[in-house]
């Protein structure tokens, strides 16, 4: 019984419950919503932390398992959640106030969605994860009626991932009809040896497409930028961080380890994502450094981040994928803080320009060092925690001869200082702006950043326990990739 | 029972931290800053004490953990070569901080700056893993960024943006050859730390082919940090744009880093590729003594000047590293601590002279001698040790090197000569400009002219006194690293 309290199940209850007080409640019980729905958040976190290596109900094991890496990566969506509940309640709705209740619950569905997503071991499963979380995410990114951005950004998301949903519907549909499964391990138990082929070859590469769409690589990245400059920040953060990841976990299973971890796949595919990797590290980097905009210029920087994750996974090696798995944590360490800094500022001064940084060292040191050394994370400097991960990437490029990924790799992590020198240049070096706002950051904000900047540092000084748990979530747990009993 | 001292080694590193912590609390920034670089001496005193009787001290040894995948270590060591390194920079942040000047604007941060310097090469010096090794030395660089972007002068934006962007790039391709490195080693026997490394290196040496290839990746990682011609364009207008603490403790201390790792890393464990790539090392330090001494006859701006001579000395540290001798090597040792000392000294003068006068250009100064004699005298220390004149540290080191490598590289060694005189015409042609002559007018409307007090004197003092003692008593440094550097030269 207790099996079905699982996180996904939970989630669902929760986003339910939230518009059910919102609809239902007197007004002063509405007034607590927030703190509801943070409650609520925090608690699932906690379960999920508990719960995410217990395996799911029996009924549902031909769609779904629980491994290393699902466990390591559900409480990793339960903490985004966290973080983009937080981030809503303090969001700047303006005239769309009454609507907040929505943007509180709306975000516990992808949230499950990207559980399950986690857990998933057959392309169908996949399929209907993944519109989970694209259909909450559509109407989220739209929230904001009264922006035209915000709406445009809706429109986009839905075009863009309408499409890339249909290169997955048509890769699946090309898989059965070349493999006649959609399961992961019963297809590598059956093409295991044998030549692909080329029916499964255009499988794997339109789900490689639809894909690529979610982690944003290079040529599948255009939506990225204005979406996550119109959708309001919480909602952008949440793209940016889990769905993204989610991309990644993804492609660890079905290209990594899972489903398409075949010599014959892999011949073909090698070179295809170490492709996609170098166009997008470069694209990320070189278009990220004009932005003046911190929403776009996080979305390029996330960009160039996926170029180094693409890189790794690209190996298509035990370490590639483990630098995967680290790179992903260290991450979400470095970008959320970033992205809840970036919707206080917004907060204050109704949208993300840079120059609302200027001079701001001296007027709040405290976020400042630590916003700084999120990105110095983000940028890659020891002794943080990015470095470490790209160290990794680095490394393992090396052992596997790639030189020239390896030398655009080095070359674009000289280049990305450009543009993650410059805020931090805004906040130290440049005058104050002559008019300050009266409104000044909440000291919640000051201890997450300098929280995140001290963990950044911690683990980047010792990061065993990341590796650590990186290495794990990709043993092979007792329960994974077992052929279901009929 | 002898006292183990080995808990003095994070302490050298704790003490600064825990200043710059105290600062940006609130405590007085300067008196702090310097309180905090005094206080280091006493660990640095201790730990001096049993290398000299040991040979090295070890912090953090303990069992290595089982084969782990990223096996990083955080293990602190010193020995008789990195102990006149670790002395240099004590010494220098200490100078550093006292000639920081008064009533900068933004104090705190400054000095939190400051002392991040230094923090970084220190632990460079002393980290024993390739990990922490790495790291320390970045620590470095977005302090000095912000350094020269914040506090400097000229073309400040544009000195800082080069010199990290230039850094940055260095210290990347230095990490790619450490990769190259760790990564030929086979998996039985790889290690991040260097002992460990050099030992299993000297045993089973790597093959010629991928030795010569982390020789050239060390080459120009090391080599751009430490401005190797044609890798050195951040440096000169680096040094101008910075404020003189921080220039000094990237003169005098940093670039060091550059050289001490590559006597530590690419001299002791691709012996093969090193001597491969000689002929390359020799244009490129050919270029650093003899075009950079030409370009410095150029300069009419005295911390340009200062600039491009620093960056001309570390051509003839390179011609002392790639000589192969025992002279050669402990005459590069003494001239990079020499020209540590005495590059600090010189940019502290020009700070002085800048702030007091209002200007480096060196037509507009003139007459110093006679309105600044304290000022002057300390200029000409400076003169002298940078050109070279026997009893102060930069002769001792010139001349060992000189010896070191006639018969390895004698044409280097004319080129070498010729980097004297070339350097010690710009310089006497500079301080017969800034100190002699009629007295200009900044140097007649400054308010106060010269030092005053013993509290302006003692920064300028103290490097006097190192730099005479490396130079009438050069052992102080040779003896300690006698047996390291021995090591390196054995067949």
């Amino acid at each position: 019984m207790i099996l079905w309290f699982c996180p996904e199940v939970l989630f669902v209850i929760a986003g339910v419950g939230i518009i059910l007080t919102d609809c239902l409640a007197p007004d002063t019980l509405r007034r607590l919503l927030s703190p509801l729905a943070l409650g609520l958040s925090v608690i699932l976190l906690v379960w999920t932390l508990l719960r995410s290596g217990q395996p799911m109900p029996a009924s549902w094991s031909n769609l779904l398992v629980t491994d290393g890496l699902s466990a390591l990566f559900k409480p990793f969506f339960a903490l985004c959640l966290v973080a983009v509940t937080l981030m809503s309640t303090r969001y700047r709705l303006g005239s769309d106030e009454t609507v907040r209740g929505e943007l509180l619950a709306l975000p516990f569905f992808p949230t499950a969605g990207l559980c399950l997503l986690a857990s998933a071991r057959d392309f169908l499963a996949i399929f209907v994860a993944l519109e989970l979380v694209s259909i909450s995410l559509y109407l989220l990114t739209a929230f904001h009626r009264a922006k035209p951005a915000s709406l445009e950004a809706g429109i986009k998301l839905l075009v863009m991932g309408g499409l890339s949903t249909g290169f997955l519907i048509m890769g699946i549909a090309w898989l059965y009809a070349a493999a006649g499964t959609t399961e992961f391990s019963r297809l590598l138990l059956e093409q295991a040896g044998k030549p692909a082929s080329p029916a499964l070859l255009a499988a794997a590469g339109l789900i490689l497409t639809g894909l690529a769409f979610k982690v944003t690589a290079v040529p599948f990245h255009a939506w990225a930028p204005d979406v996550y400059e119109g959708a309001p920040t919480p909602i952008t953060a949440f793209l940016a961080v889990a769905s993204k990841a989610a991309g990644f976990v993804l492609l660890l299973r079905i290209f990594g380890f899972g489903a398409f971890a075949l010599e014959s796949i892999g011949q073909v595919f090698r070179p295809v994502i170490l492709t996609l990797g170098i166009a997008t590290v470069t694209l990320g980097t070189l278009a990220a450094l004009p932005q003046r905009d911190l929403k776009r210029l996080l979305a390029y920087s996330g960009i160039a981040h996926a170029g180094y994750m693409l890189l790794a996974l690209g190996t298509l090696g035990e370490a590639g994928l483990g630098t995967v798995v680290a790179y992903l944590w260290a991450y979400i360490l470095a970008t959320l803080p970033v992205f809840i800094f970036v919707n206080e500022l917004e907060r204050i001064h109704g949208n993300t320009d840079m120059r609302h940084l200027d001079g701001l060292a001296r007027r709040d040191p405290g976020p400042s060092l630590g916003l700084t050394l999120c990105l110095l994370s983000m940028a890659g400097l020891p002794p943080l925690i990015g470095f470490s991960v790209k160290l990794a990437v680095l490394t393992t490029l090396w052992n596997a001869g790639e030189t020239p990924a390896l030398v655009i790799a080095l070359v674009m992590a000289v280049a990305a200082l450009g543009f993650y020198l410059s805020p931090i240049k805004a906040m130290y070096w440049e005058r104050e702006a002559d008019s300050i706002p009266a409104k000044r950051f909440s000291i919640y904000l000051v201890w997450v950043l300098l929280l995140a900047g001290a963990a950044n540092l911690a683990l980047g000084l010792y990061p065993q326990p990341l590796v650590r748990l990186a290495e794990r979530s990709l043993a092979p747990h007792p329960t994974s990739f077992s052929i279901p009993q009929k | 029972m002898e006292m183990n001292t080995s808990i003095f080694l994070p302490a050298l590193l704790l003490i600064p931290l825990l200043g710059a912590v105290l600062i940006a609390l609130g405590s007085p920034a300067k008196k702090t800053a310097i309180l905090v670089s005094v206080l280091n001496l006493i660990p640095g005193l201790l730990v001096s004490g049993t290398v000299l009787r040991s040979g090295e001290v070890l912090f953090g040894a303990g069992t290595t953990p089982v084969r782990e995948v990223f096996p990083v270590k955080f293990l602190l060591g010193i020995d008789g070569l990195s102990l006149s390194l670790v002395w240099l920079t004590l010494i220098v942040t200490l100078a550093a901080m006292g000639a920081a000047q008064n009533g900068v604007k933004r104090e705190k941060e400054y000095f939190v700056c400051l002392l991040m310097v230094g923090l970084g090469a220190l632990g460079a010096f002393l980290s024993v893993d390739l990990f922490y090794f790495f790291s320390f030395h970045e620590v470095a660089l977005i302090p000095t960024f912000l350094l020269i972007g914040i506090w400097g002068h000229g073309d400040r934006s544009g000195a800082a943006w080069r010199m990290t962007l230039y850094l940055m790039l260095g210290s990347l391709v230095l990490l790619l050859g450490l990769i190259a490195l760790v990564m030929s080693v086979p998996e039985v026997a790889r290690s991040l730390d260097w002992r460990v490394l050099t030992e299993t290196l000297r045993a089973n040496p790597l093959t010629s082919s991928v030795q010569t290839v982390v020789a050239a990746l060390f080459l120009v990682g090391f080599g751009t940090l430490v401005s190797l011609v044609p890798f050195h364009s951040w440096a000169p207008g680096g040094y101008a744009s910075a404020p003189t603490p921080a220039a000094m403790l990237h003169a005098g201390v940093l670039k060091k880093f550059g050289l001490y790792g590559l006597l530590r890393l690419a001299l002791p464990m691709t012996p093969l590729g090193w001597k491969e790539i000689g002929w390359i090392v020799g244009i490129m330090l050919a270029g650093n003594i003899f075009y950079l001494g030409l370009v410095s006859l150029q300069q009419r701006d005295f911390r340009w000047l200062l600039g491009f001579s620093s960056v001309m000395h570390m051509g003839t540290v390179f011609l002392g590293l790639i000589s192969g001798s025992l002279l050669g090597l402990g005459g590069a040792l003494t001239l990079m601590v020499g020209h540590g000392f005495s590059a600090a000294m010189a940019f502290a003068v020009a700070g002085e002279v800048g702030q007091r006068t209002g200007t480096t250009w060196m037509q507009d100064l003139g007459g110093l001698a006679k309105r600044a004699p304290k000022l002057w005298f300390y200029l000409m220390v400076a003169v002298m040790a940078s050109i070279g004149l026997p009893g102060l540290a930069n002769f001792a080191g010139e001349i060992m090197i000189f010896f070191g490598a006639w018969s390895a590289h004698p044409v280097l060694v004319v080129v070498a000569a010729w980097g004297v005189v070339l350097s010690a015409v710009a310089m006497l042609r500079a301080v017969r400009a800034i100190a002699f002559g009629p007295v200009s007018k900044s140097v007649e409307n400054a308010e106060a002219p010269d030092l005053v007090g013993a509290a302006q004197i003692w920064p300028f003092a103290l490097l006097t006194v190192f730099l005479f003692l490396v130079g009438l008593v050069p052992v102080v440094i040779l003896g300690p690293a006698r047996p390291v550097l021995e090591r390196l030269v054995a067949p």
